[in-house]
């Protein structure tokens, strides 16, 4: 896959792509024939296809429109709970996702080193046989075990979770511990459900704790949001850079990083210690109202000045204006707020501030704690046998290192470290799909070798992304808008993905992948399914809803078969929410939410911040040509006071140094972030030659980040890394 | 009523996602080295911890006096009569650019491959079918709106009675009085001027600006069209002294 | 050489019956071609300069026009269609009898000599009736007036052309170069409208050129019209005359050793 044109040249070319857009040739493809038997497109191929957008995890509704055989536009669907009609900037772009250059449209092999990006095309059958040869080996020789199965959550997860508990590999790695462990475990613990749905339209008073909203988009939420600003709700915003979500926030703290527990802590003591909470929901719905006084009595405002910076009497008062908004007052759970260990503490306090203030309920109130995406909706899936027993120890360390993380969730990091390692024993294969480790883990020279210690590498990808990249064999997924995924039930309807153009190339999509695999490997007795239509039609069968009318509206209306619960029962084993937590007790943890100390850096080091910017997802867009055209160029942000001592102006080279490497970066001297931080914009240092787009545009930060993980959540502390910075 | 389409831009709603950028791009087939909306960044203004920051959308003015249709040698741009529009006629644009240079907003750009001026359309394609502009239909923070400014029951009339504070970027001067379709709604401390920041290398470059006129265009009509002119006259003069000798004389055969 | 009055009115009436070729059918169609095309051009291109800002013409008759093709780009497309059609008939011609036409007829006719000079002092106030004594110069086959004015049109018909060409094919140009192709293009028709005022008037309303207007119909002028207007193109074609006799002659006298028949006395004087 080596090229010879240059980025300039990209450009131009994606320049003629797009305006070829308006000019395609009709092919009258498979799917197009479809959307016509569906009434969607007329007979010249024109019209709108309904389905799913894939640029981010919240998965709006999108109605394609198709002109000629060629995606031309994408618009939101206004029946989708998620877009409401919108769709943000990654959305609009999914079009150039698919037509980009620089798509795999066909099996690899490799025949270079890895990480010379030499591969050669070869046929389906070749690739999966390979594939399937080297996995069946590595599980005689070693075991299922050590085979090694990682994905980014997505529609055909379970598909995926079919195939490596068929295959009777333990090692399952997603993506969240990297991200909202903290958050899920603790609103698990104390809500008995993984993330709570937030309502805003009674909300008065709103708390976030990081979760920039309007840089880190999801649509119809960062809407309400904003609809809801503008409606004269407050927002107290904590976070120790001016984002977006800053400037339009009522109140921005800039909060010492790692210290946000001790402020809700502090929060917590004004209300309890005042008794402003909601006495009545506490009471009837909450276990540990009777002690909690006394516990949080040590979190006084003082106490959490020293140590966040922010003054006592605004802890105070905000404090009181969130305990007025009664029901009306929402502590926004996040994702991953200050990404500390101890943000795990932060979550639980959140959790606990709308427990005191009696706005959790089922129905109607600000924060619902019931899981949108369940939904009562129980989709029918394919007969199978029971799955083999598994009987290895799980290499993340899950649970026997850390007792209360949720398999489904696992520790990434620690899979990759245990590959390392070689400890309890060695991994020999990596089935990646959908992913992006090289550059979502810290310390990316570890995950490099790690990279090496293993014989077989298979990925499955629609681009060759880095980790792609370093493989040895490359399954080409048709892209969102090419292929059909399981069905996503959310707010009582089903929607569907489904192909609004023919896959380009050979790509095909991950149900038929893992099936064809699944057929190899032995296991077709887990795939009983035809093909990806078979499937749908099976999901669909109990709730005896008609697949043509999906396809046709996009969605269909499910009864739920779980009847409206007049009486509130909280999924924990009280019944009610934990604040006082006994299953943390019994685990050696402290059973109520509480203080822990982050590190703090020396004088001459700065927090290393990261976060999200609108215009791109993690790791996967920067090669989209749209995307690149309006991003921001990736910098590392440095107050003006720092700045001056190291004589940098914007646009100075700057080293960038932490415990385990070294970057260089351009500098950004601004005003928008405290003296003792620096922020780096994520997403850009890649490494792939074969993103010709991407390649050579910024640094990663998976280059400094140290690995640090929370033992009781097991997320990686991302910004607890930190760097010194100096003039190149 | 004639219709009178224009947008209203709520300066404190905007969150800079850029979803109305990457959207038009989309929809009008805008080459990937052109835009024809920006989202202006005001910058960071203040001192840590004091700081606001401020977003302003903005695209062609569609102005109520353009002079961008003043420059216009074909008349392929003009405004609409039924909408208000400015549009371009693609076809009958020759792609001289001098309407690029006279717009005080520098809203309008040369497409290199095709050869002409492209622009904001205010989406007429899409508002001929009801729907509205693909900007306005996306925007997450819900800072744009779109509508006829004359119908007193449409969205942007509405946003105008109800803002704080209404604001338009308006160039008077010299004659010229652009009369935006574009009103600015709400912004915490107002907004004068725009600084367009890159990536389209209009860095530092203050909107709204004086019209530009090109050498070739000035040259046109302060020298060209008074030299020819004066040909002209010239020659008619010559012809007609002679035509009115040879009515007074008579036909008179020379070799009589 | 001259001294054409002196010429007695037997002789003249004798001259004026008998015609000399002076444009053959290519030139004749070429012109009036032109003619043609102008007044396709010129109507639809002054109708398409509608920029307010230089207020050229008259706003009726940007709409009238606009109406009749239906929109402006319907205007413009029959323009260029017609100007490229225009160009490329002309630079065919031009091209096609190059060596035989253009050249000599170039070399021979274009080029100003003295008695052009001459004459452009003294002709144009004759013709406002002062120096009626004095003697104009011999002239060519096209006098000096023309011959300025056959410039003009060189000149202009270049111009309009590339120009022409510049703002047609927009997306092979540079958007600098079709900046200067308008007001070059305005320049070079109108500089050619101010000379089509007098070139018309003088071949079409002026009575003293009424053969030279018939004569691009027909092709000839009388022998009277070449001695007095265009005397050294007159002796010119009396000396080919002449020649082509001699060598009918020589021919014939050769052909009569054969025939032996008594050779044909000249009656000429």
């Amino acid at each position: 896959m080596s090229n010879t044109l240059s980025r300039r040249d990209f450009l131009k070319v994606g320049g003629v792509t797009l305006g070829a857009l308006a000019l395609g040739q009709y092919v009258p493809a498979k799917a197009a024939r479809e959307a016509a038997d569906h009434n969607q497109i007329d007979a010249n191929g024109d019209g709108y296809i309904p389905t799913t957008c894939e640029m981010c995890v919240w998965r709006c509704g999108v109605l394609a429109k198709v002109k000629e055989g060629r995606v031309i536009k994408l618009e939101g669907n206004p029946d989708h709970p998620h877009s409401k009609g919108k769709l943000c900037a990654r959305g609009q772009s999914g079009l150039m996702n698919t037509y980009d250059p620089d798509r795999v449209l066909y099996p690899l092999i490799r025949v270079g080193k890895r990480g010379e990006g030499k591969f050669r095309q070869a046929s389906w059958e070749e690739a999966l046989d390979i594939t399937a040869e080297n996995m069946i080996r590595i599980k005689e020789q070693y075991g299922p075990e050590a085979m090694v199965f990682s994905s980014t959550h997505n529609l055909s997860q379970t598909q995926f979770e079919n195939l490596l508990y068929a295959y009777g590999s333990p090692n399952y790695g997603t993506q969240r511990s990297l991200c909202f462990n903290a958050m899920v475990t603790a609103f698990t613990l104390t809500y008995g459900v993984e993330e709570p749905a937030r309502n805003y339209d009674q909300v008065e008073f709103i708390m976030m704790v990081g979760r920039n909203m309007m840089e880190a988009i999801s649509t119809s939420e960062t809407s309400e949001l904003s609809d809801a600003l503008a409606r004269g709700a407050k927002l107290v915003y904590l976070d120790p850079r001016f984002t977006k979500t800053a400037s339009k926030a009522t109140e921005w703290i800039p909060i010492r990083p790692g210290t946000d527990a001790a402020f809700l802590l502090a929060m917590i003591n004004v209300i309890v210690s005042n008794e402003l909470a909601d006495c009545e929901f506490v009471k009837q719905y909450v276990v540990g109202c009777d002690d909690i006084r006394e516990e949080m009595s040590k979190y006084t405002p003082r106490w959490a000045e020293k140590i966040t910076g922010v003054p006592a009497k605004s802890i105070e008062r905000i404090a009181r204006e969130y305990a007025a908004a009664g029901k009306n007052a929402m502590a926004h759970p996040g994702w991953r707020t200050s990404n500390f260990i101890n943000s795990f503490q932060t979550e639980r306090a959140i959790a606990t501030l709308n427990a005191l203030s009696g706005n959790v309920l089922t129905m109607g109130g600000c924060l619902v704690a019931e899981n949108p995406e369940a939904s009562g909706v129980s989709l029918g899936k394919p007969s199978q046998p029971s799955y083999p027993r598994v009987s290895a120890l799980r290499l993340d360390g899950v649970p026997w290192k850390y007792p209360l993380v949720p398999l489904k969730l696992g520790v990434f990091q620690e899979l990759r470290d245990a590959i390392l390692t070689g400890q309890p024993y060695q991994a020999h294969g990596w089935f990646i799909s959908r992913q992006n480790p090289i550059l979502s883990l810290p310390d990316r020279k570890k995950t490099l070798e790690a990279l090496g210690k293993l014989d077989f590498i298979v990925t499955v990808d629609i681009i060759m992304n880095d980790t792609t990249w370093f493989s040895d064999v490359v399954l080409p997924e048709a892209s969102y808008l090419e292929r059909y995924d399981p069905l996503m039930a959310l707010a009582g309807k089903i929607f569907i993905r489904q192909p609004v153009i023919e896959p380009q190339g050979e790509a095909r999509s991950a149900l038929w992948i893992y099936k064809e695999l699944g057929k190899r490997l032995g296991l077709e007795d887990f795939f009983k399914y035809e093909d990806e239509q078979d499937y749908i039609r099976q999901q669909l069968a109990p709730l005896d809803l008609d697949f043509y009318e999906l396809c046709q509206k996009g969605h269909v209306v499910a009864e739920s078969d779980t009847p409206g619960n007049d009486e509130i029962v909280f999924n924990t084993p009280s019944g009610k929410i934990e604040i006082y937590n006994e299953v943390l007790a019994n685990a050696g943890f402290s059973p109520w939410p509480t203080w822990e100390e982050p590190p703090y850096p020396k004088s001459d080091e700065f927090y290393l911040l990261t976060g999200k910017v609108g215009q791109h997802t993690q790791f996967g867009t920067q090669n989209n040509l749209l995307l690149h055209k309006y991003e921001d160029k990736p910098r590392i942000w440095i107050h003006p006071d720092p700045a001056k001592e190291r004589e940098l102006q914007t646009d100075d080279w700057v080293k960038v140094t932490s415990q385990i490497g070294e970057v260089k970066v351009h500098a950004l001297v601004t005003e928008a972030i405290r003296p003792d931080c620096v922020y780096l914009t994520p997403g850009y240092g890649h490494m792939s030659k074969g993103l010709r787009t991407a390649y050579g545009n910024g640094v990663s930060d998976s280059d400094l980040h140290v690995t640090y993980t929370d033992p009781i959540s097991g997320g990686q502390a991302l910004s607890q890394t930190f760097v010194t910075v100096r003039k190149a | 009523m004639k219709k009178r389409f224009g947008f209203v831009i709520d300066v404190s709603r905007c969150i800079d996602c850029r979803a109305c950028m990457v959207a038009c791009s989309v929809e009008n087939y805008v080459p990937i080295n052109h835009s024809r909306i920006w989202v202006q960044d005001q910058g960071v203004d203040g001192v840590f911890p004091e700081l606001q920051r401020l977003f302003v959308p903005y695209n062609c003015m569609h102005c109520e006096n353009p002079p961008c249709t003043e420059v216009c040698v074909s008349g392929a741009t003009y405004k609409d009569k039924d909408t208000g529009l400015v549009l371009v006629d693609q076809e009958a644009c020759i792609g001289c650019g001098f309407c690029v240079e006279a717009c005080p907003y520098d809203a309008r750009y040369l497409d290199e491959k095709r050869g002409v001026v492209d622009k904001c359309t205010g989406c007429i394609q899409r508002v001929e079918t009801g729907q509205q502009p693909a900007c306005v239909t996306t925007c997450i923070g819900g800072s744009r709106l779109f509508g006829d400014l004359n119908d007193p029951e449409s969205d942007v009339s509405y946003a105008i009675k109800n803002a704080r504070l209404v604001q338009r970027l308006d160039y008077e001067s010299g004659g010229i009085d652009t009369d935006p379709n574009v009103f600015y709604v709400n912004a915490p401390e107002g907004i004068s001027s725009l600084k367009t920041s890159d990536p389209f290398d209009q860095m530092g470059k203050e909107v709204p600006r004086s019209p530009r006129y090109t050498l070739s265009e000035v040259g046109w009509k302060k020298i060209l069209v008074p030299a020819v002119l004066t040909g002209i006259g010239a020659a008619f003069l010559v012809q007609a002294t002679y035509f009115t000798k040879q009515l007074i004389e008579g036909e008179k055969e020379v070799d009589e | 050489m001259s001294g054409y009055q002196n010429i007695s009115g037997k002789e003249r009436r004798r001259l004026r019956e008998r015609k000399i070729k002076k444009h053959n059918l290519a030139n004749i169609l070429t012109h009036w071609f032109n003619v043609g095309m102008w007044l396709l051009l010129l109507p639809t291109g002054i109708a398409i300069i509608s920029s307010p800002r230089l207020g050229l013409t008259p706003e009726w008759w940007q709409v009238a026009f606009r109406n009749i093709f239906g929109s402006t780009a319907n205007l413009i497309t029959f323009h260029y269609t017609v100007g490229i059609i225009w160009g490329f008939v002309l630079i065919f011609n031009i091209f096609f009898g190059f060596r035989k036409y253009f050249v000599p007829f170039a070399i021979k006719r274009m080029l100003l000599d003295k008695d052009d000079i001459e004459w452009l002092k003294i002709k144009p106030l004759q013709m406002l009736g002062f120096l009626k004594d004095k003697e104009l110069p011999p002239q060519d086959a096209y006098n000096a007036g023309q011959k300025l004015y056959m410039y003009l049109v060189l000149i202009g018909t270049v111009g309009i052309g590339s120009s022409g060409l510049v703002m047609t094919l927009k997306n092979i140009f540079p958007p600098l170069l079709k900046q200067i192709a308008q007001p070059l293009h305005f320049v070079s028709v109108f500089g050619i409208v101010a000379g089509l005022i007098v070139h018309v008037y003088m071949g079409a309303v002026f009575p003293e050129e009424k053969e030279a207007f018939f004569s691009m119909f027909s092709g000839k002028v009388s022998q009277w019209y070449a001695r007095s207007h265009h005397e050294k193109w007159y002796w010119e074609k009396v000396q080919e005359e002449m020649e082509w006799e001699e060598q009918v002659n020589k021919q014939v006298e050769s052909a009569s050793h054969v025939n032996a028949r008594p050779a044909p006395t000249k009656t000429s004087d």
